[in-house]
């Protein structure tokens, strides 16, 4: 048994540094989009990420076209701005859950990286960030097939499109460190749970149809959830105007500070939650477990 | 132990001579055998159960609701609840018929399946036989939920036709999916991408939520031609709604023999895929690196 004769002199023993963590960020961020473009041929890569969001996209516009025969071009920019938005949301949630997932389950390196000097919290920000800005790939590209072909008119309030950006994606991360903690936790189906709980938000925030479609029982956890004033926030600072329906009477700085609150509230809440997650992990030795998710 | 009442050989040659009879029940056996997995799954693996239903049945729902806030007529809403039951069977013939071997390449089964005396078809036969079962539970529950939830009329004139358009719409569609399951595994790390791309493009191709008939003709003609989900779901639209007013693409007899002869096409294709595969496998070796 090797035994340590020498004490550690203060200040040996350093805790993480800035410079460290964006070491670690920025590797990450690289073996994230690796692992994510998978190696494969750039073109391929690009079609694969192309075809999906406006495939989602033309599935709405055609039973837009089917229903109303290019009448009501409101509802139709009201739903391409939601279907383009709703991207970063899977991207957001699958990019961390799936992160730690695939290297707890398949590469095996998430109790390496937890053993590290690093902190595991830059490293997961880092390797899910080529998924993020996919979907922000597929966000502007969906908007852009929008304004083209479908006659989508953007009239951008810098105002609040750039404070709504900055708070909304805030807000959906914390979400997804939430659910990238919490998955963790679970025996198996883990890989599932993101985009269960994005569907599930997807249909309670005003995503595709105003909020007032939904039976009254979920209009209280449509009007907690900062995706819907996210939404809302980034409608108003794309179109100039707000969604049909109830929301899209709200004052703008209404919208502005119900999308602050519900933020304020969700990122400490995510943060604590996801500390504890990791703590329990450690304890129950989940960082190595494989489920076969 | 072994099942089997066959005499002990006595020497290697005697041995690797089987009849026919005992070929046909080894591979009878190994369709069982990979079906078992996925029909006793239905009762031990109850999340499954959840996420199978629930994940369908939240994006049925939001479509139903894009429909209402559309004003659409009541039958778009069954359109939507038939599309997404249709889903189901299409989500699990990309995942679990399609890129099954490249899953099963990654944990190190799909050697054992190259040197176990059975034809590949068996294995394929048994994923796709316990994957109807199992997924047939599932589109029938989105189906009973998303009627009663929605209220959804159906004007069923013929039962036993639509029930038999339903069977013939899943020959062909899991013989694609056997027919993918070797393309995909000859192209490798593409997979997950594959998988990803055959959802929303072809939910949005196959007129999923909308009928076929909305899309451009030359699309439709292509969707006609090759995809089998398309022209099923067209045809059990026109049969499970007869009195929607919306047209189908063709008369249901025309759609009916597109599927029969796509049913032959794919599991034909599927059969010459799964042998030039094998044949890569034992020539190069390269099938059984995992990540590859």
């Amino acid at each position: 048994m090797a035994v340590i004769t020498e004490r550690p002199t203060q200040g040996s023993v350093r805790g993480i540094t800035l410079a460290d963590a964006w070491r670690s960020f920025r590797t990450a961020i690289g073996l994230g989009w690796a692992i994510e473009a998978n190696w494969s041929d750039p073109f391929l890569f690009a079609v694969y990420t192309m075809a999906k969001p406006l495939a989602a996209a033309m599935i709405l516009v055609v039973m837009f076209q089917v229903i109303t025969g290019g009448q009501n071009t409101e509802f139709l920019q009201f739903l391409i701005v939601g279907s383009a938005l709703w991207n970063v949301v899977f991207g957001v949630l699958g990019g961390l859950v799936q992160s730690i997932l695939e290297d707890r389950e398949r590469y095996r390196m998430l109790k390496y990286v937890v053993v590290t000097p690093s902190s595991l919290f830059p490293f997961l920000l880092g390797r899910s960030l080529a998924r993020v800005a996919i979907s922000l790939i597929a966000v502007v590209l969906t908007l852009g097939v929008g304004i083209i072909f479908l006659g989508v008119e953007l009239r951008p309030d810098l105002l609040i499109l750039v404070p709504a950006s900055i708070i909304g994606i805030l807000a959906v991360m914390s979400l997804g460190i939430f659910m990238a903690g919490w998955c963790l936790q679970l025996r198996q189906e883990a890989e599932h749970y993101p985009e269960a709980i994005a569907g599930a938000i997807y249909l309670i925030s005003g995503a595709i149809f105003p909020i007032d479609i939904l039976p009254g029982f979920l209009h209280p956890i449509a009007y907690a959830s900062p995706t819907t004033w996210w939404l809302e926030a980034s409608r108003r600072g794309l179109l100039g105007h707000g969604s049909p329906g109830a929301l899209g009477g709200l004052s703008d700085g209404l919208v502005m500070l119900f999308l602050v609150a519900s933020t304020a509230i969700a990122v400490p809440v995510a943060l604590t939650a996801f500390a504890w997650f990791m703590k329990r992990a450690r304890q129950a030795g989940l960082l190595d477990m494989t489920t076969g998710s | 132990m072994s099942g089997y009442r066959t005499a002990p050989a006595t020497n290697a040659r005697e041995a690797a001579e089987w009849s026919t009879g005992r070929i046909i029940q080894t591979n009878l056996r190994a369709v069982l055998g990979r079906a078992y997995p996925r029909i006793i799954g239905l009762t031990r693996e109850p999340s499954w159960l959840f996420f199978e239903i629930f994940l369908p049945f939240l994006a049925v729902s939001a479509f139903v609701f894009v429909y209402r806030a559309l004003d659409a007529p009541e039958a778009f809403i069954g359109f939507v609840v038939l599309g997404g039951a249709m889903t189901a069977f299409w989500l699990n013939v990309v995942w679990m018929m399609a890129a099954q071997f490249y899953w099963e390449k990654d944990q190190g089964n799909l050697e054992l399946y190259f040197t176990a005396p059975m034809h590949l078809m068996s294995v394929l036969a048994g994923m796709a036989i316990g994957g109807l079962v199992m997924t047939s539970s599932r589109a029938l529950a989105v189906i009973g939920i998303g009627s009663v939830l929605f209220g959804v009329s159906y004007d069923i004139q013929q039962p036993f036709l639509l029930a038999g358009v339903f069977l013939l719409t899943m020959i062909p569609l899991y013989g694609m999916g056997m027919l993918f399951a070797s393309l995909f595994l000859l192209w490798g790390r593409e997979a997950f991408h594959l998988a990803q791309l055959l959802q929303e493009p072809i939910y949005f191709l196959g007129g999923v939520n909308f009928p076929l008939g909305a899309l451009p003709g030359a699309v439709v003609g292509v969707v006609m031609a090759t995809l089998p989900l398309g022209v099923g779901l067209d045809a059990m639209r026109q049969l499970a709604f007869a009195e929607s007013g919306v047209d189908g693409v063709l008369p249901v007899g025309l759609e009916i023999a597109i599927l029969v002869a796509m049913g032959i096409l794919f599991l034909v294709a599927a059969r010459l895929a799964l042998g030039y595969l094998e044949h890569l496998a034992r020539r190069e070796g390269r099938l059984t690196l995992r990540w590859q």
